[in-house]
């Protein structure tokens, strides 16, 4: 309603001191359009139109949007503009002329500070309470230089200070001195259990799809917890309530669709995303079967449906699903997916009270599929999070805001399955399952101590039970062990207790306002974790082991204090931050050497518990404003482990303590159809081992490693990445397309993926046997395998 | 295994290898390396001791021959002495007709340096080992044509089930990482009893030869862990790369060691492959 009046005050304001003329219906040599908006369908009175080659010719729209204007000699270049919206240039042609025609108008198009100012105060980072929090708009996400030109959340998250990656293109997050499994990554409060595609090298997030994502790192409200190391709260975009609108891309290895609108009516919306990618529709024009025959893709699908039941209720349901495949030579088949449901209620009692209810269920599975006459089998696994949570939020004044709630989890981890298939001669295995529950009891308020000091405090209590149906066992001399006697196997029944464990989680944050541009923060807080991944890989696989607190299991622990400094200058354009962390890990786990634990029912035998520290500094300087946007970030933090039975039990770095690590992450816009994007990152490399030696055991030259783990480096890593995007000029149609070419690696930096350690025959690293000739010399040599070098990609993207 | 998959993916997506030259630590003072081999068939029976070397040292490793080498049946003072052999480059027992018993537990000494280095194992009973056959398979998946040899047998123990399987095809033995055929009660041994295939397509005429051992769980995993190192590339994807866990100890003198001690019964059975 008042959009319509603020339109017809513009329209009267345009006819009465501009020097158009306002026509009226006339007969032969007249153009006749309408002029809307392209975002809502409103019609636009008010907006001129004119030739370009004849400005004082012009006319104004009508109330209605329409227009008339007279032709002249074709072709010509109509011009169309109305404050607050992109100018658009068509060119019109006998053709066209003879038509009635539409001419969409975009809204100017909000550059970044507007996308934060909307979602965020320009002066946020010094007035929050937030500690240890990053946000990245979408926008911005969407403009960084992108792998195979697949843009993507978690690289993107990657280039934050504090978020360390696990390798050369691979999306895994190590936030803080945590490991990959101590994320809590959730879609619109359900959790994701895997978040990767392509075993990491993309995540599942399409970015049409998304809202905002926050990350936490690890200072997270107490309304969230079970993890240790940060939360990545990713929202799902909703639907507007005007009309359908679509948009979405073409790219080098998938494409991507995301349509959005009213439905039923404008008190309920939906968006529904979708991607694929087509990289076996390729492997399918192979001449070589070997090629030919194998299978790569996965897909994502989300949605997200909003119901507005009156004035002080909302309902939306949210959903997600994504899966991978990969299938070699048609007889064996690795899968993997997700499904997520969320349902949420949002009630309001009055301005200052409101009450959230959030149901949720997740599922992940994998499969492995083995075809085969004598040996074939199917391998599946499935793990599922149901959560309910309720949370009652209070307003009191300006200065006090509290809220409280309870929120219960139920886990449930299904037997590991291997069935042989018909006529297989292996024997079948199944494990018992495992579940759990965890009911949390959460409160927490953000209090306004004074104009200058604030604080943040909450309080969560988490009370776990690992439940049956399930088994457990007594080990002789109550220790597990790989060579230790299994004395007892105790059997429970449904949701009959088997261990029981409770922790509060404290978190207390204050903030000191020095000036308007200028503030202190610190913060402390405590996190339980009680279902982890039972690996000692550095980055995840879509089989890993997830493994819940239990009797030999204890949950893990972390402390956190951080101390920050925040300062805005140049009226907000710039943010600088600079913070520093120190922080407990307690009841961290590793895995023997050698450890099998897929199969087993004994997992803790495989278990080696321990403790870990972190700590680092974070400096990030954004420019938020302007033609051009982005950050330049430095961290340096060291991450430590000390497990007895590692190392010598003495203290070794993870493979991700990468002490140094350095981002500058630029956009620019040249013009309203021009924009680049440049981004570079430095860290130090890898903590790895190297062997030593080599020594013959079984007629092998096997390489002889260290007593001390990851004692060396891989070389530092770098890397540039570019991009560039064009936009077609607004010619006012309602289709409007974009290409943008990417490329990764700029300057074909060889960065290690992995090294191998071993003979090196005839000089030659790909020597065959078969077919390069007799073994005339062998030497020890290494080999290093990369990625990725300068690798171009070209992505075409559209809106309608 | 799901490494290789992955392996075999990034090769697929984009890579490309080059040798490079990467600073290594070097061994400090001398790790000697013992493999101990103890059955019941005279020919496999030896013990080699040799030492570490820096890892890109082109010269041969360096044999250690002047060891003292002997095993004892344990809990007698029975000492089944080993002398150096050059041809072999390893320690054998002079007596050829001592072998390993079935029951009998041993102990290998090995003393060098005045250091003294023990391991143990016990002789377990053999499984069976029926026959061999072989038919003609057109190419499979995973699998090039040729002839494929099954192996019949029947193991029925119900612990200590940790086998190898060594193919000799022509006088030489199949050694490659991919050769190792390692396997225990996981997945039952339905297989063996049906059928167990080996993974190799042989030709006709081809001498094959099966040598089947049942051994103790300390050197399964030995080799189990070698095979993992072996096979790793020390990726994201891999764990942190350590040396086996051996079945040596040092009970005199101070040193580290290297390698493993083996006691296995011993089931041979050969084929030759003729042309259907």
């Amino acid at each position: 309603m008042s959009s319509n009046l603020l339109k017809s005050i513009l329209f009267l304001f345009c006819l009465s001191f501009s020097g158009f003329n306002l026509l009226s219906a006339q007969n032969e040599g007249l153009f006749k359009g309408q002029v809307v908006d392209v975002t809502n369908s409103d019609l636009l009175p008010g907006a001129s139109i004119y030739w370009e080659d004849e400005l004082s010719g012009g006319v104004i729209s009508d109330l209605d949007g329409n227009f008339e204007i007279k032709i002249g000699k074709l072709p010509r270049r109509l011009v169309i503009t109305f404050v607050g919206y992109e100018k658009t240039i068509r060119e019109i042609t006998e053709k066209e002329v003879v038509k009635f025609q539409k001419f969409f108008l975009k809204p100017e198009e909000l550059s970044l500070e507007e996308v934060i100012i909307r979602d965020r105060r320009p002066d946020e980072q010094i007035k929050n309470l937030e500690t240890g929090k990053a946000t990245i708009p979408i926008e911005t996400i969407k403009n960084i230089p992108a792998l195979f030109g697949e843009v993507d959340l978690f690289r993107s998250l990657q280039l934050l200070p504090g978020v360390q990656s696990a390798g050369e293109g691979t999306g895994g997050l190590f936030v803080r001195g945590g490991s990959a499994d101590q994320n809590l990554i959730q879609i619109d409060g359900a959790p994701v259990y895997n978040a990767s595609h392509f075993f990491g090298f993309f995540s599942v997030f399409n970015p049409d799809a998304l809202e905002k994502v926050e990350l936490y790192k690890g200072n997270m409200p107490a309304s969230f917890g079970g993890r240790l190391s940060s939360l990545i709260d990713v929202s799902l975009r909703e639907g507007n309530n005007k009309q359908i609108r679509g948009e979405g891309g073409i790219g080098t290895i998938s494409s991507r669709f995301t349509l959005d609108g009213p439905l039923f009516s404008e008190k309920s919306t939906f968006a529904i995303s979708a991607r694929r990618t087509y990289a076996d529709v390729f492997l399918g024009f192979s001449s070589n079967p070997d090629v030919k025959n194998n299978k790569l893709n996965f897909h994502d699908l989300s949605g997200k449906f909003a119901f507005l039941l009156g004035e002080k209720d909302k309902l939306t349901f949210s959903t997600y699903q994504g899966s991978d495949f990969l299938g070699l030579e048609r007889s064996f088949g690795l899968g993997w997916s997700n499904f997520v449901n969320s349902l949420k209620w949002n009630h309001s009692y009055s301005k200052d009270a409101y009450f959230d209810l959030e149901a949720y269920h997740s599922i992940y599975n994998y499969k492995i599929e083995f075809d085969d006459p004598d040996n074939g089998f199917v391998w599946k696994n499935q793990l599922s999070e149901s959560g309910l949570k309720a949370q009652w939020t209070l307003l009191r004044g300006e200065n006090l805001q509290t809220y409280w709630g309870v929120h219960s989890q139920y886990y449930h981890f299904a037997p590991i399955a291997l069935i042989p298939a018909p006529g297989s001669n292996i024997q079948s295995i199944d494990t018992n399952p495992k579940s759990g529950v965890l009911n949390n009891l959460f409160a927490g308020m953000t209090y306004e101590i004074s104009p200058k000091l604030s604080t943040e405090a909450g309080l969560r209590w988490g009370l776990f039970n690992q439940i049956g149906k399930g088994v457990d066992y007594t080990y002789a001399g109550g220790i597990p062990g790989p060579d230790v006697a299994i004395t007892d196997t105790l059997n429970y029944s449904q949701f009959e207790n088997i261990k029981f464990y409770q922790g509060l989680e404290p978190r207390i944050a204050f903030r000191y306002l020095i000036n308007s541009q200028f503030s202190i923060k610190t913060a402390y807080n405590r996190n339980f974790q009680y279902v982890q991944i039972a690996s000692n890989s550095s980055a995840g696989l879509p089989i890993d082991r997830w493994i819940l607190a239990g009797t030999y299991v204890p949950p893990v622990r972390s402390d956190q204090v951080s101390l920050g400094f925040f300062h805005n200058f140049n009226q907000d354009k710039w943010e600088l931050s600079l913070e520093t962390y120190y922080k407990d890990f307690n009841n961290i786990i590793d895995l023997r050497n050698g450890a099998s634990v897929l199969f087993t029912d004994n997992v803790e035998t495989e278990l080696l518990v321990g403790k870990g520290w972190a700590y680092g500094a974070e400096f990030l300087l954004r420019k938020n404003q302007g033609k051009t946007t982005g950050w330049f970030s430095y961290t340096y933090s060291r991450t430590w482990r000390q497990i007895e039975g590692v190392s010598q039990g003495l203290k070794y770095n993870p493979r991700y303590d990468r002490p140094n690590d350095f981002s500058i992450v630029v956009n620019h816009e040249f013009s309203n159809s021009w924009s680049a994007g440049l981004t570079f990152v430095y860290s130090t490399g890898q903590a790895v081992s190297f062997p030593i030696g080599s020594y013959q055991a079984d007629r092998q030259n096997v390489p002889l490693y260290s007593e001390f783990r990851n004692e060396d480096r891989y070389p530092n890593y770098h890397r540039m990445d570019a991009s560039i995007t064009w936009r077609n000029p607004n010619k006012g149609r309602k289709w409007r397309g974009s290409w943008n070419a990417s490329i990764y690696n700029l300057y074909g930096r060889k960065n290690p993926f992995a090294y191998t350690f071993g003979d090196i025959i005839n000089d030659d690293i790909n020597y065959d046997s078969s077919t390069d000739g007799p073994v005339t010399s062998i030497r020890p040599g290494i080999i290093m395998t990369y990625l990725f070098t300068f690798l171009p990609s070209i992505t075409y993207n559209f809106e309608f | 295994m799901s490494n290789r998959w992955l392996i075999g993916l990034v090769f697929l997506i984009a890579s490309c290898q080059i040798e490079v030259e990467l600073p290594l630590a070097e061994i400090k003072g001398e790790i000697p390396v013992i493999e101990g081999i103890w059955t019941d068939n005279p020919i496999l029976n030896e013990v080699k001791v040799t030492l570490a070397k820096n890892f890109l040292d082109q010269d041969s490793y360096t044999v250690i021959k002047n060891a003292r080498v002997f095993i004892r049946v344990k809990g007698t003072d029975t000492i089944i002495p080993f002398n150096y052999f050059e041809s072999t480059q390893s320690y054998r027992p002079l007596d050829t007709d001592i072998v390993a018993k079935v029951g009998e537990s041993y102990e290998l000494l090995v003393e060098w340096k005045k250091i003294i280095f023990y391991g143990e194992g016990l002789m377990l009973e053999p499984p069976t080992l029926d026959s061999l056959t072989y038919q003609y398979e057109e190419k499979r998946p995973f699998r090039e044509e040729g002839y494929y040899i099954k192996a019949y047998g029947k193991i029925p123990f119900k612990e200590d089930n940790y086998y190898r399987i060594q193919v000799i095809e022509n006088d030489t033995l199949k050694n490659e990482p991919e050769d190792y055929f390692l396997f225990d009660d996981t997945f039952g041994f339905t297989f063996f009893e049906n059928g167990l295939e080996l993974g190799y397509a042989f030709e006709p005429d081809d001498r094959v030869r099966l040598i089947l051992y049942r051994m103790n769980k300390a050197p399964y995993n030995y080799l189990n862990q070698l095979l993992g190192l072996l096979f790793s590339d020390g990726g994201l994807f891999s764990p942190p790369p350590q040396n086996p866990d051996t079945n040596l100890k040092v009970v005199s003198g101070e040193s580290s060691v290297l390698g493993y001690f083996l006691v296995s019964p011993i089931l041979t059975e050969l084929v030759i492959i003729k042309e259907e």
